[in-house]
């Protein structure tokens, strides 16, 4: 078998939990996370299998004193991996933490406050596009007599449903945690 | 203090509360982390995201200001608004602490 391998996959944007545990597994098998690039292709190397927890920040702020910002997680123990899709990639491996296991964020204000970033970052996007192209497309489509149409008619009613199935989904996602948090 | 700064900081998080009561003195995120596991005897472990969110916030709504920079690290100390947040915050806590007393 060879040292390196490639995995697709594919997380929606408010998956990033998901992502994290993903990583975390592949390191537990024995891979090690190398980079991801284009839509979701995600390549590892073989390594010793290792307890690893990775965590995704969402800070376009960051982005504007990148050096800083990674030297404050780096003090703190955390390996900088990469930037993708607007998301930071880190790791710390566990052994190098105390009893209870760390994360980069210690409190639900702030794993609220991160939501909403990815929130105003990504969704706001989304919406837009929704509002302004999907909705008014699927209705002039809709009303359109010329046989073209139908095919637009299909593919912008493929668009809404792949929409609205991400609002749900990140507004699922948002009370769930807003609930846990306001227990 | 506007009725924002009161709406997001009083009550204000433990994180946030350890932030401005070290910059009282000069100083950068990582010292901060420091400062405050001494204090706690280590209870409290301020985590990166965490606080390099609680800075840029504080630092947009005039908390806190950006002194100057050291070797990557930027150096922050409490402005006059912070130094009132801090205070109403340690007599709010005070009081609590009172009650609790008092109810023993």
């Amino acid at each position: 078998m060879g040292d390196t391998k490639i995995q697709l996959k594919f997380f929606s944007v408010p998956e990033w939990q998901k992502e994290e545990t993903y990583l975390r597994e592949q390191h537990k098998n024995g891979w090690e996370f190398v980079r991801v690039g284009g839509l979701g292709v995600y390549h590892f190397q073989r390594c010793v299998p290792q307890d690893v927890i990775y965590q995704l920040d969402y800070n376009t702020d960051s982005t504007k004193q990148k050096s800083e910002y990674i030297q404050m997680f780096r003090d703190c123990g955390w390996e900088y991996l990469q930037n993708y899709a607007g998301y930071s990639y880190f790791r710390k491996s566990a052994s190098e933490m105390g009893e209870t296991e760390e994360g980069i964020f210690c409190d639900d204000a702030s794993r609220l406050d991160m939501m909403k970033r990815v929130f105003v970052g990504r969704m706001t996007p989304l919406l837009v596009i929704f509002f302004c192209t999907i909705l008014p497309q699927l209705f002039i489509q809709s009303h359109n007599q010329i046989p073209e149409s139908r095919g637009f008619f299909v593919l912008y009613c493929v668009l809404f449903v792949i929409y609205l199935i991400a609002f749900i989904q990140f507004g699922v996602r948002f009370w769930e945690f807003y609930k846990s948090a306001h227990k | 203090m506007d009725s924002h700064i009161q709406k997001v900081y009083v009550p204000m998080t433990e994180t946030g509360f350890y932030i401005l009561l070290c910059l009282r003195e000069e100083a950068h995120g990582y010292s901060i982390v420091k400062k405050t596991e001494q204090l706690t005897n280590g209870e409290i472990k301020i985590s990166p995201g965490t606080l390099y969110g609680s800075l840029s916030k504080m630092e947009k709504d005039g908390l806190i200001r950006f002194v100057r920079e050291e070797e990557k690290r930027k150096i922050y100390c409490i402005t006059a608004l912070g130094t009132q947040v801090l205070d109403l915050e340690m007599k709010r806590i005070a009081r609590l602490y009172q009650s609790m007393e008092a109810a023993k």
